[in-house]
């Protein structure tokens, strides 16, 4: 257990660093007040706003202002939204976690059986085909997918409706959307690890006594074969907490992707603040998880 | 597999969906690019805000007929009438509720104001008053008089910019927008939607919309096809790209005019004949259909053709390339610097294929011996070069911007573009300043005329700037509604204009 404590530890010195860096680099792209307020507002108009919002001080009091409030669990109000920052990141973060972890298993599952499967007789048919399909998937650009996937279910066939949110129906599109990439890129993982370990001496002893194929792929195959499988897997659900911001700005969901980036586009340095926070800590919280797995497939990382 | 794959199709078709997502009667879907961050009457002089709010919820004491031309129209005043001094009576409308139940007086209009101007909030509709002090004085419930100082010959136009809020609304912004008007606020849910519900005890005519829900979508071929998809009424605007059916989509001028600010304080761009040569060197008809859509009107005055003394008789340059170089080896003969270098600076998010108009322009100018350079830059580096103070030693610089005035009077553009202590203006003209002064400070007949004077003098004699286009917008109506997009669309979306088939 104490590798986890200096784990923790140097996980929250790194998030420290971050936010001071953000802090203060955000703060170097320029004026807020010039954004909020339309190109012939007033000097005074403009005064009065960085007056209000503290941004006329030095930054070095900003700062220590920052810390202290923060140190209080008090992140700032969003200066676009009137209202605080924090709220508005836990607000769009839950769509995003929903978004993530829906898809995520969805590619877990799909991708180990039929990985496995196309690993059991490399070079057959239905490996072609499997590497086929994970390579399009791959590497399609996903606001086409998105835009195809809207004209033909949404519109062509009127299975789902276009955008938005309110229904079940309105997750499978963006969900879909979203599962392509990482499915075809762990399905090439799930594929190569699993072809190399039906060619290592365990397997080749299994068969030798006759064990059957399905035990051979679940029970002992699959099981050594994970490690590779849990760190893309990890990789993958990193890059998605961190929003999806094609698939939410073109199906309209409220997630932290686009909040992100349209804070960054605003200069709305508290919400930026907040943002990464909550994702970083998402993501901090989700490496102690794989981990935590690592340990449960491998008894010698436990020691 | 085959059969699971069908019999999973089946079941997906037989499920009512299409008519989970069908409008009921009286409801209307709209569908916008942009969401809301805030829902503050005082703000809702941003295009974003007043869409969903201005003459929805919040009511203003008067408003610009856009559709008619008649002027100023009564709105929540009856009438008004100047008083001399800069004073003007106001008589307000009896028997009017706001949304929460509270009569409407002449108190609400004094705090409407003072919340305007309240150091405690940034309201952006205050700039409209620019340095124009007001002191409001309640006469009785019914009357009040406004006082501006220096006198304001406009202040009815102006009061069609000021939303009036309940005297309880506290000087903060506020999420809950209590207003006189035909809807009142019944959810916002931030980034999803918001939904206006029609008032019954509403004192002007009940609109024949009973309920709006606005969704938000960034991605306008995903508003085109809600609105294909029956999923939405309206997408007010569409990129020119989808706008593929004549029978839903119509194309109207949006407010914004396109132009290229130069600043004639920087050698060579102090030569006069070097801004007629800028002018003369573009061919305006040549974008109109190909680069920008169809409807796109070339533009000689900086304000839209439905503004108070707009000039039908100055003439957008003509595509003179001959006289252009002519021009120019004169100005190179009197030793004008006309070689040195010229940026034309544009944003890559101003409108859809703005780097292909830069690029084509940039072909034209240097086509006639301009030596230009393009350079796309993020909407705060713009703005540092559009607005003064203007840096020392700055090259040569074209800024490729447009401006947006609906409100049918040149005062919220001239001041700005065009007189010497304006912010973004690129000339320092003594008799442009007076125009302005003069126009500014003139009522009736006079004033049309000194602005159209204005129109023609910045244009024909200063060549003050390279003025483009008025730009056009796309509008997807469904088939259940009857809705005609106006110049003021962009900024003013009245649900109220809205019919049912």
């Amino acid at each position: 257990m104490p590798q986890y404590a200096s784990r923790i530890l140097s996980s929250f010195f790194s998030l420290a660093l971050l936010l001071v860096l953000v802090f203060f680099l955000s703060r170097l792209t320029g004026d807020p007040a010039a954004l909020f307020l339309p190109v012939d507002a007033t000097p005074e108009m403009l005064n009065q706003f960085r007056e209000l919002h503290g941004l006329n001080d030095p930054i070095v009091v900003q700062f220590g202002r920052y810390v202290w409030d923060v140190l209080h669990l008090d992140f700032g109000e969003s200066l676009r939204q009137a209202r605080p920052a924090i709220d508005i990141v836990l607000q769009a973060f839950v769509w995003t976690l929903w978004l993530a972890i829906t898809t995520i298993i969805l590619v877990s599952i799909a991708a180990i059986v039929i990985g496995s499967l196309a690993a059991f007789r490399p070079g057959g048919v239905f490996d072609r085909l499997v590497s086929l399909i994970s390579l399009i998937g791959a590497s399609a650009p996903d606001f086409w997918i998105a835009i195809v996937g809207i004209t033909v279910f949404a519109i062509g066939l009127g299975w789902l409706p276009t955008s938005g949110t309110g229904t079940v129906w309105h997750w499978i599109l963006p969900i879909a959307v979203l599962f392509i990439r990482p499915f075809g890129l762990l399905l090439q993982v799930v594929r190569g690890s699993m072809v190399q370990a039906f060619g290592s001496a365990y397997v080749k002893t299994a068969r030798a006594k006759g064990v059957g194929n399905r035990s051979i792929i679940f029970v002992h195959t699959l099981r050594n074969a994970m490690l590779p499988v849990i760190t893309v897997i990890g990789d993958q659900a990193a890059a998605m907490l961190n929003g999806a911001v094609v698939v939410e700005t073109i199906f309209g969901f409220p997630g932290v992707g686009k909040l992100m980036i349209d804070s960054i586009l605003t200069r709305d340095f508290n919400v930026i603040l907040a943002a990464i926070l909550v994702t970083a800590l998402a993501i901090f919280i989700m490496n102690l998880l794989i981990d935590l797995a690592y340990a449960l497939l491998d008894p010698r990382i436990r020691t | 597999m085959i059969r699971s794959t069908l019999l999973f199709t089946a079941a997906l078709t037989a499920l009512p969906l299409a008519s989970a997502y069908a409008q009921k009667a009286g409801e209307v879907t709209v569908v916008l690019g942009e969401d809301l961050d805030l829902v503050e009457p005082c703000m809702a002089t941003r295009s974003n805000i007043g869409r969903v709010i201005l003459q929805n919820v919040n009511e203003t004491l008067t408003q610009y007929d856009v559709k008619g031309g008649k002027g100023v129209l009564p709105r929540l005043a009856e009438s008004w009438a100047d008083q001399g001094n800069g004073t003007w009576r106001f008589n307000l409308r009896k028997g009017v509720k706001f949304s929460n139940g509270t009569a409407f007086d002449a108190n609400d209009v004094k705090h409407s104001f003072e919340r305007m101007v309240s150091d405690k909030i940034t309201c952006e509709s205050s700039r409209y008053f620019g340095d124009t002090k007001l002191s409001l004085n309640v006469v009785d419930d019914n009357t009040i008089d406004v006082t501006a100082t220096p006198p304001q010959p406009i202040l009815p136009l102006l009061m069609s910019i000021v939303t009036i809020v309940p005297s309880e609304t506290p000087m903060a912004f506020v999420r809950d927008p209590i207003g006189t008007g035909p809807y009142k606020l019944t959810q916002w849910n931030q980034g999803q939607n918001i939904t206006l519900q029609a008032r019954s005890d509403y004192w002007g005519q009940a609109p024949a919309v009973k309920k709006a829900t606005y969704v938000f979508r960034s991605d306008p071929a995903v508003a085109a096809a809600m609105v294909t998809k029956g999923e939405a009424d309206l997408a007010p605007s569409i990129s020119a790209a989808d706008a593929t059916d004549p029978k839903s989509d119509v194309s109207y001028l949006n407010s914004e005019t396109l132009y290229l600010r130069i600043d004639s304080a920087v050698a060579p761009i102090t030569d006069k004949r070097v801004r007629e040569a800028l002018n003369l060197a573009i061919d305006r008809s040549a974008f109109i259909g190909s680069l920008l859509p169809k409807g796109t009107v070339e533009a000689a005055a900086i304000v839209p053709p439905t503004t108070l003394g707009w000039n039908p008789n100055v003439k957008p340059f003509p595509f003179d390339p001959a006289k252009a170089k002519k021009l120019l080896a004169a100005a190179k003969a009197d030793g004008v610097p006309v070689d040195t270098k010229f940026y034309l600076i544009g944003r890559s998010n101003l409108f859809p294929g703005v780097v292909e108009v830069v690029e084509a322009m940039q072909q034209m100018l240097q086509d006639v011996g301009f030596n230009v350079e393009v350079q796309m830059l993020e909407v705060a580096q713009i703005e540092q070069l559009y607005s003064k103070p203007f840096k020392e030693g700055r090259p040569p610089q074209m800024l490729v911007v447009q401006h947006d005035n609906s409100r049918g009077d040149p005062v919220f553009s001239m001041y700005f573009k065009y007189d010497s202590k304006g912010r973004q203006s690129g000339i320092a003209d003594p008799k442009a300043d007076e125009l302005i002064a003069k126009a500014t400070a003139a009522t009736g007949p006079e004033r049309a005329k000194l602005w159209s004077d204005l129109i023609a003098y910045v244009h024909d004699d200063v060549v003050a700037d390279v003025l483009l286009f008025h730009m056009v917008n796309f509008a997807r109506v469904g088939k259940r509604i009857a809705f005609t997009p106006t110049i003021a669309t962009n900024s003013q979306l009245e649900l109220a204009d809205i019919t049912f088939k």
